[in-house]
């Protein structure tokens, strides 16, 4: 049988926005073409990871309070990390996750913390502790070639600057800034996104695209996934796409 | 000028009443609009009891006000659930004489969580009952440690009544925002069947509030609700006041002091909510007994049903815990059932549903689930990912199919709908039953 491992990073303190889902429907999707996907769990106080072992690298969006205290321990890993991204490793990083491989973080007072440095944008809290990016957002990305609109729900104070290839632009809601064009970080291996909802639950050809990236670099072949029955997905896709833009 | 506020307050919930409008919201909007702290006018010498919490405000305030009813009391109330300054306002306003005067016993208050310091800094607060903090509709919200620390420095300075639900370490720390108040009461629900060792559901407050230090837990009742303590300081052991004890769920039945209580509900959250109505009424000297006997909220919370021969029971769910204490009840009930569930996406609801993600949808012996509302394919697509089969999901945007759909079969029902889904929801289904 073949498997795909995958390390998810604090399960109980990255769990604000139901960024779990993005593992069930990893799972399901994968589980239903006879993949198994093996989930392993890593926290403050477990035994270090070795994160160039897995084939998917998979964090949330927290609570500030919970993300200040984790940073320090991430940041620990770094040059563990640095290399799993390198060895081509793929790493899905949603929101909080997202900012937190970045230079660093700039909060409302000027306080500094310091990211993991293995991407080269950087994150600053909007000047008004009130006002976020808040709201269901349509980013149109490419993958493969191929042109898809990405749904989701975006809640963020965060600013992120200087993202040399970003995930998609965007075609409804704010994006890495405020009325921004772009959202998120890409490279092949890479998805850093603020898109919640979560993400691949409305969006299957963004999973897809991550099970097929980690089986054809595990197999060292180009694998090609078979279709699923996704009329539940499409449905909702396209009710939720005709409802954004005529919000628009 | 105050008087002549009241006075013309009192006009409008006249002319609105004249139009069959209840008037909840909207005489307060306009009195505050007149007088921003119209609130301080008011000459109240009763005691005022308020609950505040992420779930169960309506039923518990309900249940205060019934209680204080049953012995006899004259009560002011909000119990429609408008629980914001303009709906507490108007609840008073059409209360009290034109001199501002209330003319009561008793006044008990459900409050937003958000409001409990605007409101209680501009009128008298003598008792104030939190149950739990949830994540609660984040988009509207925000996270719930800035709820908590709001509401922990509004403490710092009230010296009144504190009844905490000891087994929320969410709501337990605030004993302590003010070391000087000998006025706190902590209530307690002992372990009950369905009580589990490891966390089924997404909850918050994992760490101690005082030192960081990883809460354990020797059991959770549901959520993150439990007998924890911190290991490192003594957060987590503090001495009762009122312990529910050989909790019968099944049965509704359940003992404090001795006393055994019969309830017409039978899911553990509700028992929390009683075990606070009790402690209320411990304070005040005043007997529970008979209402708990007889309490039902009939508004969708909890509330049970017979649509052409199937038993149905509508439970509101607006966030996680809500959702997965319903799916609790259906869990412990060994018949077999339909599921339907109806999530919508406005404001009120909040605009993101990725909650429903935080929902443990462990069901066991649901032939069908029908999915409806604004977002009725995020749910189904929530569902059918816990490999629910997918033919067995039926999903409608349209409320009134999806409710025709449901009762083609005579299967027992349960019936799951967010905060603007419900009344909807209820009014189809009651529809149905002609």
């Amino acid at each position: 049988m073949k498997e795909l491992k995958l390390l998810y990073l604090y399960p109980d303190m990255l769990e604000l926005y139901g960024d779990y889902g993005n593992i069930q429907v990893l799972k399901y999707r994968c589980e239903k073409r006879g993949i198994k996907l093996i989930v392993d769990k890593y926290s403050i106080g477990y035994e270090a990871p070795n994160f160039k072992e897995y084939d998917i690298v998979f964090a949330g969006g927290g609570a500030d309070n919970e993300q200040s205290i984790l940073s320090e321990d991430l940041v620990k890993y770094s040059e563990n990390i640095k290399q799993a991204v390198e060895n081509g490793t793929f790493f899905l990083l949603i929101c909080g996750a997202y900012q937190l491989f970045g230079k660093y973080y700039k909060g409302v007072e000027g306080n500094i913390i310091p990211g993991l440095e293995i991407f080269d944008y950087y994150t600053e809290a909007a000047s008004d502790r009130k006002k976020r990016c808040i709201g269901n957002i349509i980013t149109e990305v490419e993958l493969d070639g191929e042109k898809t609109k990405v749904i989701g729900f975006e809640n963020h104070g965060g600013q992120t600057f200087n993202v040399s290839t970003p995930f998609g632009k965007t075609a409804y809601g704010n994006g890495n800034k405020f009325e921004d064009s772009e959202e998120g970080y890409f490279q092949k291996n890479v998805i850093a996104t603020y898109l919640h909802g979560p993400l691949l639950s409305k969006n299957p050809k963004v999973a897809d695209y991550i099970i097929q990236y980690c089986l054809s670099r595990k197999e060292g072949t180009n694998v090609t996934l078979e279709a699923l029955d996704d009329t539940l997905e499409e449905k909702c896709r396209e009710q939720l796409l005709e409802k954004f833009m005529r919000e628009k | 000028m105050n008087i002549l506020i009241i006075i013309f307050i009192k006009f409008v919930i006249f002319i609105l009443k004249c139009f069959g409008r209840k008037g909840g919201n909207l005489p307060g909007k306009i009195a505050k609009k007149l007088n921003p702290d119209i609130l301080k006018y008011l000459k109240i010498d009763c005691p005022v009891i308020a609950v505040t919490a992420t779930n169960g405000k309506t039923s518990t305030n309900n249940c205060i006000k019934s209680m204080l009813e049953n012995n006899g009391k004259k009560v002011i109330s909000n119990s429609d659930g408008n629980n914001m300054e303009t709906g507490i306002i108007t609840a008073i306003l059409k209360n009290c004489k034109i001199n501002g005067k209330v003319n009561a016993d008793f006044i008990t208050l459900e409050v937003d969580e958000n409001y409990v310091p605007k409101i209680f800094t501009k009128m008298r607060l003598d008792t104030l009952v939190i149950l739990d903090f949830f994540r609660d509709q984040l988009d509207r919200n925000g996270e719930v440690e800035t709820l908590i620390l709001k509401i922990n420095e509004f403490l710092k300075t009230y010296n009144g009544n504190l009844i905490l639900n000891s087994d929320d370490p969410n709501v337990s720390r605030l004993g302590k925002a003010n070391e000087d108040n000998e006025n706190v009461y902590y209530f307690s629900v002992e372990k009950y069947e369905h009580a589990t060792k490891e966390e089924k559901e997404a909850g918050e407050g994992k760490f101690c509030p005082f030192d960081k230090t990883r809460l354990e837990y020797d059991y959770y009742q549901y959520s993150h609700i439990g007998k924890f303590h911190c290991p490192t300081c003594n957060f987590g052991r503090n001495e009762i006041s009122t312990k529910a004890t050989s909790i019968d769920v099944k049965n509704g039945k359940f003992m404090v002091d001795n006393v055994e209580y019969e309830t017409l509900s039978n899911n553990i959250y509700t028992i929390y909510n009683f075990t606070a109505v009790i402690t209320v009424a411990k304070i005040y000297e005043l007997d529970a007994k008979e209402t708990l006997k007889n309490f039902r909220l009939d508004n969708g919370r909890c509330e049970k049903v017979i649509v052409n021969g199937s038993e149905t029971l509508i439970n509101l769910a607006k966030n996680p815990t809500g959702a997965n204490v319903s799916l609790r009840m259906l869990n412990e009930d060994s018949d077999e059932k339909e599921l339907l569930f109806v999530l919508n996406d406005n404001l009120a609801d909040g605009v993101d549903v990725s909650w429903i993600w935080d929902i443990n949808f462990d069901i066991k012996n649901v032939t069908r689930i029908v999915t409806a509302g604004k977002r009725a394919y995020d749910i189904a697509i929530r569902i059918k990912t816990t490999w629910y089969p997918t033919e067995k999901i039926e999903s409608y945007l349209s409320l009134e199919e999806a409710v025709k759909a449901l009762y083609t079969t005579n299967t027992k029902k349960y019936v799951i709908a967010n905060y603007t889904a419900l009344q909807p929801t209820r009014k189809e289904i009651k529809r149905m039953n002609i």
